[in-house]
């Protein structure tokens, strides 16, 4: 459904944010994307999403398909007509507005009006917290319920391929597997593919199909999601899995610790 | 008591005026960030358009008056695709130095095609009155006041229950994430100059009948920026109040303290200078203006 293919991108013509990455999400699945702070994930779904001129990125090699057609040179506007939605980092819910208005505005790109009301309700079935908020100011919310908004404006669009930018930043675990399942079940029962960018792995692998792992700009190893699980890399530098009772230096605890706290 | 009404009825008629541009100016800054020093000539240019079609062509009063509005959104729509679609988020000294030279490009145009001399418009309620209360007013207060109501209400309307108007709200807050939701942030700078220009043209248009067409008019654009600025920039109901304001200080100032004579001291014309006094001490108070809110708290 999304292929993207040796993909190369440039900040301000000079920083190599992106050194030919290529991945695949097919339609209905769940993929994840994992790498640490400025691996270069956000970098990547905004150029998916077209997002260029306003942050100086320009893509100097490669390619963006979606649904075999190229979209590597199409405006923000032209891909989520194409059906491709992203629900931002940080959640950038429109805190001026209330609860309803975001919906209303998320739903922009839906062709057919008449649709609104299904789709809204379709949400709310989601989020039924958000039902209970219609009317208020979504700067009021919590942090959970922000998130919960920025996929649900995404999701009352009908989007064919939803973009998740850590959507685990900042929320409690237990907030975190809660919209984990809700993802879940949207792409379960929507067939709405996921492509679910995180820091935190062990979330984004409990749901995924398929994983990426990208460092510095390349794409460092990928599989599915039950061999990502097995390597013993990805246990020890993204699951925090190393055996810790076999290390004997405090000097290696600590580093440990500090990585775990960095990663989760 | 006769006098006060008929003071508030006129009061009102100029605020409304001071209204209406302030919401064009709001709405185009609030959209895309840019001070419009120009406003007050795109009101003047509004009331030549009516001028034109209705004076000089002899078309239907209501006729003029509508197309007039429409050149005049199309006149905000060029506007926008000439000069300040590339200027968008560039530093907030350029944008208002090219408001600026805008304002005298559209001033020294306006001269070039018709002149520097005083007309006038006949609108169906020029020189006709009514009685309210015991009070003989011009009837082009009353539609001037009815009339921007009835607009008030539409823009309300539209920005709090359509689709475009919400989209153009969540605009003007993030514009990048509305690009996200399928907005072309383009399309909605465009549309907020287009209405910006069109409700000024209704305010030059209104402002013809209570004075004349002439170049000067611009000048009004001042006063709707106190209005806008004492409002809190921020909404359309500020600017209404700040609008509705002004109009009604000048008007009390200009009937009980232009010309007084207090201990020697005799007070000039003080109409505009109560009417900024009045917004420096709001400022003073509130310096967001009356409406103007900080920002809502990202949690
Ligand atoms: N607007 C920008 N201009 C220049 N460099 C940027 C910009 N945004 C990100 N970068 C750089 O690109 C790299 C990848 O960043 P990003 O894609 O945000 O990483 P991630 O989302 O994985 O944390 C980082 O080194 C970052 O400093
Ligand atoms: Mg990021």
């Amino acid at each position: 459904m999304l292929r993207i293919t040796n993909l190369e991108v440039v900040y301000c013509d000079i920083i190599l944010a992106l050194k030919g990455i290529s991945m695949e999400v097919p339609s209905g699945k769940i993929v994840a994307l994992l790498g640490a702070n400025g691996a270069g994930k956000t970098t990547a779904i905004n150029a998916v999403s077209g997002i260029r001129k306003t942050i100086d990125l320009s893509i100097e090699d490669g390619s963006i398909e979606f649904e075999n057609t190229a979209i590597s040179d199409k405006e923000p506007h032209e891909i989520v007509s194409l059906g491709i939605l992203q629900v931002p980092e940080a959640r950038r819910i429109f805190a001026d507005l209330t609860v309803e208005e975001n919906l209303l505005i998320g739903s922009y790109s839906l062709q057919d009006r008449s649709k609104f009301r299904q789709a809204s309700d379709m949400v709310y079935e989601y989020f039924p917290i958000l039902k209970k908020r219609a009317g208020q100011y979504a700067g009021y919310l919590s942090g959970g319920e922000q998130q919960m908004l920025a996929i649900a404006r995404a999701l009352v669009a009908e989007p064919k391929l939803m973009v998740l930018d850590e959507p685990s930043l900042g929320l409690a675990p237990m907030i975190v597997a809660e919209i984990f399942q809700i993802i879940e079940r949207i792409n379960r029962e929507q067939s709405t593919a996921m492509l679910v960018v995180e820091q935190n792995a062990n979330v984004a692998l409990s749901i995924a199909h398929y994983g990426y792992v990208l460092e510095n700009g390349r794409v460092v190893m990928e599989g599915p999601t039950e061999a990502l699980r097995e390597n013993k890399d990805i246990r020890e530098f993204y699951l925090g899995l190393t055996e810790i009772g076999t290390q004997k230096s405090f000097r290696q605890v600590k580093h440990y610790r500090r990585r775990k706290r960095w990663l989760s | 008591m006769e006098k006060a009404m008929e003071i508030i009825i006129n009061g009102l008629s100029t605020g409304a005026i001071y209204a209406l541009l302030a919401l064009g100016f709001v709405l185009i800054f609030k959209s895309t960030g840019i001070l419009n020093f120009a406003q007050g000539e795109l009101c003047m240019v509004g009331a030549f358009f009516c001028y034109t079609f209705a004076t000089l062509l002899g078309l239907p009063y209501v006729a003029a008056f509508l197309i007039a509005i429409i050149l005049g959104g199309l006149l905000g729509a060029v506007i926008d695709f000439l000069f300040f679609r590339r200027l968008v988020g560039e530093p907030i000294f350029s944008t208002i130095m090219v408001t600026v030279g805008l304002a005298s490009v559209i001033t020294s145009g306006a001269g070039l095609i018709w002149g520097h001399d005083v007309y006038s418009i006949t609108a169906p309620f020029t020189d006709k009155t009514f009685v309210l209360g015991g009070v003989v007013l011009g009837r082009g207060a009353l539609y001037t006041i009815g009339i921007s109501i009835l607009l008030f209400i539409v823009f309300v309307l539209f920005f709090n229950r359509s689709l475009l108007g919400v989209s153009m709200r969540g605009t003007s807050e993030d514009p990048h994430t509305a690009g996200l939701m399928g907005i072309n942030v383009k399309k909605i700078h465009m549309l907020a100059w287009a209405i910006g220009s069109a409700v000024a043209v209704v305010a030059g248009i209104f402002l013809a009948d209570q004075s004349f067409v002439r170049l000067p008019m611009s000048h009004t654009g001042i006063k709707a920026m106190s209005a806008a600025i004492l409002g809190g920039m921020d909404s359309i109901k500020g600017a209404i109040v700040g609008g509705a304001i002004i109009g009604l200080v000048e008007g009390f100032a200009a009937n009980y303290l232009s010309g007084m004579v207090v201990g020697g001291f005799h007070f000039g014309d003080v109409k505009d200078v109560t009417a900024f006094s009045i917004m420096i001490l709001v400022l003073m108070i509130k310096p967001h203006g009356i409406f103007g809110k900080e920002k809502v708290e990202r949690v």
